[in-house]
């Protein structure tokens, strides 16, 4: 084990900083299907938090879906945001509430999987109606990270702390040009880090043009056509050289070792301002179509909140698991607990005695993953 | 004589069905649909079938297998006065000069390697091959992918298309349900459609269990069959789509030695990722054929005469963009029962993808369609060129909701025509490539009229 092993693995041990992370309150809501009064509902929620227009007036918001994986495969042949994407009817209901509470700019953003193209092509072949979306607020835009998309140069965030796998991130300037980052999620598991809520759907801002299997040797590629399996995941190459390298080429390359990191790193890098999970239709057993025993189920529930960690360990907690749960337990069977590392960059905690849940309890809303 | 030319005369209209009864009053079953036509196999032909469905306006077509007694099993049909024979297999050519004299039309549906497309004569160009078509499932339950990225689909359209483009005759595909399956009935209509928005017919067959459910009566059976009468309907009662010609800016030269008959090769790739394309089988190469094309495919140059290379050569001294396969990329002919590519064949399949796809891009080269991963299109347009028709046929279980199509020209009108429900007419709008119409859902088949 090397010496930065050995801090991350001391940084998820159970006597953790949990009581001097940073908390903030989540809101639980109920909403059956997406023919509800989404703007409704959301209005409550963030009321409950405090008021969305303290959070957005006068500025850029820039949301992360989720929209993982080519729209091309579909679990059983339902529409992809009934499934595992974020359903487009949460990302208009979500604009027009943006605008309402005075929001400057709406800016939707995704690295479209496999491809360099305008988000909003992607977003057609999603099966969203991209037309009513520019109709939801005033001044809405669309940019596909997954390369240099708009801007002129990637933008290079540093790990606070230096970071666990990486030292820091090359970015789409979308991640940096924004005054509110918003994390618009699905509550899902995942394969590899047991769930996926508002951090994990922010692995996704790394763009493919560098971390991507098919990134340059020394330049990005600006049409990358694949995953960051081989990248991030496995480890088995560097990104592209204009980015910097792995700290240790030589920890280990355990996809349930790195991906976590990568992900708390990330959470740590780009804070996440409002993180809001959609759990009214999912799917369990993992995080797309191409994850063998997907079920495709109904929890009914939405949760929000400012903290993306207590946001997460609340959205955990509802899938029937322990937030804190140690690496071998459900639903962190074969990783490390993303959520406390997390907590150990000091983003927030993941204890549920220090969080304030508004709305509905997490007895109210639990549905077991 | 003439009344061998007035049988003739019908064949293009016929919509065929292989019927395992030899109840003539089995032959009700039929008014509720456009079938008019009816492959009999010899266990169930009669007298008395025959006459009844000639009653009805409807042809028998006695179904003969390749064997010793294939030409008196031939001779025993036309005694039994059915209006034709249908050669279902690959027949010994000299069957053709021992039933000249009968007069009768003879329907060859052979295996796709011996179909005749040259044959003028002949009243129908058919083939009994053909694949079951669907969203491809691995053992796992996931789906296929194809190497564009998107599911695989098991289709017959891009074999079906170059037949079309080769020959004015009407073309049939007579392949049967896999055995031993049950078959939802939406499976039987993306069979039908399959062929239809090709411009050609599926011969209805239905599976035994149907088949024996249907006969006795049931009413679930009924009902299905009733869908499968209302689909065929809703092509019928279009005939005039089956003279529109392709419409792209990508054409793919290509031949029965490069692939063209096989399912899955180069046509259905490129079909796959929607990009409409108009196949140019060799012999048709001609300056007319490519005259609105601005990007061509040839997928094997060495297959070509001089004449033909000059017709390539002429069209990049025009503007036009060419990609030229390498001799590595030649494609076997169709073997017996095999006619999808080899393994190695997929291999060379995702090189040329790659290729195409470099040539290609994202450019509009007819219409770009988005939210279609599990439907296959074919993009036509009519005569006079002044109505442009998209076919869509939805493979998947599930019906598709929010299609949007991009097509290149300025539309006015859009009407979306279904089985189920009356055309309705779609907004359309501006966009940067042309014309743009959104579609709420298609459940199996559905097709777009743009004026």
């Amino acid at each position: 084990m090397t010496r930065r092993e050995l801090l991350a693995a001391l940084a998820t041990a159970p006597l953790l900083r949990a009581k001097e992370a940073p908390t903030a309150p989540v809101s639980i809501a109920r909403s059956r299907t997406y023919d509800d009064d989404l703007g409704g509902t959301l209005s409550t929620m963030f009321d409950q938090l405090g008021g969305l227009g303290r959070l957005v007036k006068n500025k850029t918001v820039t949301i992360k879906v989720n929209l993982t994986g080519s729209p091309g495969l579909r679990f059983e042949g339902k529409p992809l945001g009934l499934t595992h994407y974020t359903h487009p009817k949460m990302a208009a209901a979500m604009a027009y509430l943006l605008e309402r509470s005075g929001a400057r700019r709406v800016r939707f953003v995704e690295s479209c999987w496999a491809s360099g193209g305008p988000m909003e092509e992607y977003l057609l072949d999603s099966g969203w109606n991209v037309r009513m979306l520019f109709g939801a607020a005033k001044a809405v835009e669309f940019e596909n990270t997954n390369a240099l998309g708009n801007g002129k140069q990637y933008v290079r965030l540093k790990v606070p702390g230096g970071g666990t796998i990486y030292p820091a991130f090359d970015l789409n300037h979308a991640y940096h040009d924004t005054d509110v980052f918003m994390s618009m999620a699905k509550l899902k598991n995942h394969a590899t880090c047991g769930v996926t809520l508002s951090m994990k759907n922010c692995f996704g801002i790394t763009p493919a043009s560098i971390y991507g299997d098919d990134a340059g040797e020394q330049e990005p590629n600006e049409n990358p056509t694949k995953g960051r399996g081989e990248v991030c995941h496995f480890g088995k190459r560097q990104p592209a050289k204009s980015a910097l390298p792995e700290i240790d080429p030589n920890s280990s390359r355990q996809p349930g070792y790195r991906m976590p990191r990568i992900v708390a790193d990330l959470a740590a890098t780009r804070p996440i301002d409002i993180a809001l999970i959609d759990g009214i239709e999912t799917v369990t057993g993992g995080e797309g179509p191409w994850i063998r025993g997907l079920k495709h189920v109904k929890p009914g529930v939405i949760i929000a909140g400012t903290n993306a960690v207590t946001t997460d360990a609340v959205a955990t907690a509802v899938m029937g698991y322990d937030p804190r749960a140690d690496h071998g337990t459900a639903p962190f069977v074969d990783c490390d607990n993303t959520l406390r590392l997390a907590e150990a960059h000091g983003i927030g905690t993941t204890d549920l005695k220090n969080i304030d849940i508004r709305g509905l309890s997490i007895q109210e809303a639990t549905f077991r993953f | 004589m003439l009344f061998a030319l007035l049988l003739m005369a019908a064949a293009p209209d016929w919509v065929p069905a292989r019927w395992n009864s030899s109840d003539p009053k089995s032959l009700d079953l039929l008014a509720q649909t456009p079938i008019n036509c009816i492959l009999l196999e010899s266990t169930d032909w009669s007298e008395s079938i025959a006459k009844a469905a000639a009653g009805r306006g409807i042809a028998t077509l006695g179904v003969v297998h390749p064997g010793a007694g294939a030409v008196d099993l031939s001779r025993k049909a036309i005694a039994l006065k059915m209006t034709g024979i249908a050669l279902d297999g690959d027949f010994d050519p000299k069957i053709r000069e021992a039933l000249a004299d009968s007069k009768i039309p003879v329907i060859e549906l052979p295996s796709r390697a011996k179909m005749r497309l040259d044959d003028r004569s002949a009243p129908v160009i058919g083939t009994n091959q053909g694949l079951w078509p669907g969203v491809q499932v691995e053992e796992n339950g996931a789906t296929k992918a194809a190497p564009s990225g998107a599911p695989w689909i098991d289709t017959n359209t891009g074999f079906l298309r170059f037949v079309r483009a080769y020959t004015s005759s009407p073309v049939w595909i007579a392949n049967k349900p896999p055995p031993g399956m049950v078959i939802p009935v939406q499976r039987y209509v993306q069979a039908i459609g399959d062929a239809a928005i090709a411009g050609a017919r599926w011969v209805i067959a239905l599976d035994d269990d149907f088949n024996r459910r249907l006969l006795a009566g049931e009413p679930r059976a009924a009902a299905d069959w009733k869908k499968i009468g209302a689909n065929l309907k809703f092509y019928e009662s279009h005939r005039e789509w089956r003279a529109y010609r392709p419409h792209s800016d990508l054409a793919l030269v290509e031949d029965t030695g490069s692939g063209a008959l096989l399912s899955g090769g180069v046509l259905d790739m490129i079909a796959v990722k929607h990009t409409p394309v108009k196949p140019v089988p060799n012999p048709k190469l001609s300056a007319e054929s490519m005259k609105d094309a601005k990007l061509a495919v040839d997928v094997d140059p060495s297959s070509l005469t001089p004449a033909q290379k000059e017709v390539l050569r002429d069209f990049t001294r025009g503007g036009g963009t060419l990609l030229s396969g390498p001799p590595n990329w030649k494609f076997p002919t169709p073997q017996n029962s095999e006619i999808t590519l080899g393994k190695d064949d997929f291999t060379k399949l995702d090189e040329i993808w790659k290729e195409v796809n470099g040539l290609t891009g994202r450019r509009n080269l007819g219409a770009r369609l988005f939210n279609v991963s599990s439907m296959l299109s074919n993009l036509l347009e009519s005569p006079d060129g002044k109505q442009m028709i998209l076919h869509l046929v939805n493979y998947s279980d599930y019906p598709v909701e929010s299609i949007t199509a991009h097509v290149l020209g300025t539309f006015q009108h859009a009407r979306l025509y279904t089985p189920e429900s009356e055309p309705r007419d779609l907004q359309v709008y501006k966009v940067e490539e042309g014309t743009g119409i959104d579609i709420e859902k298609i459940n199996i088949v559905a097709t777009l009229v743009l004026e």
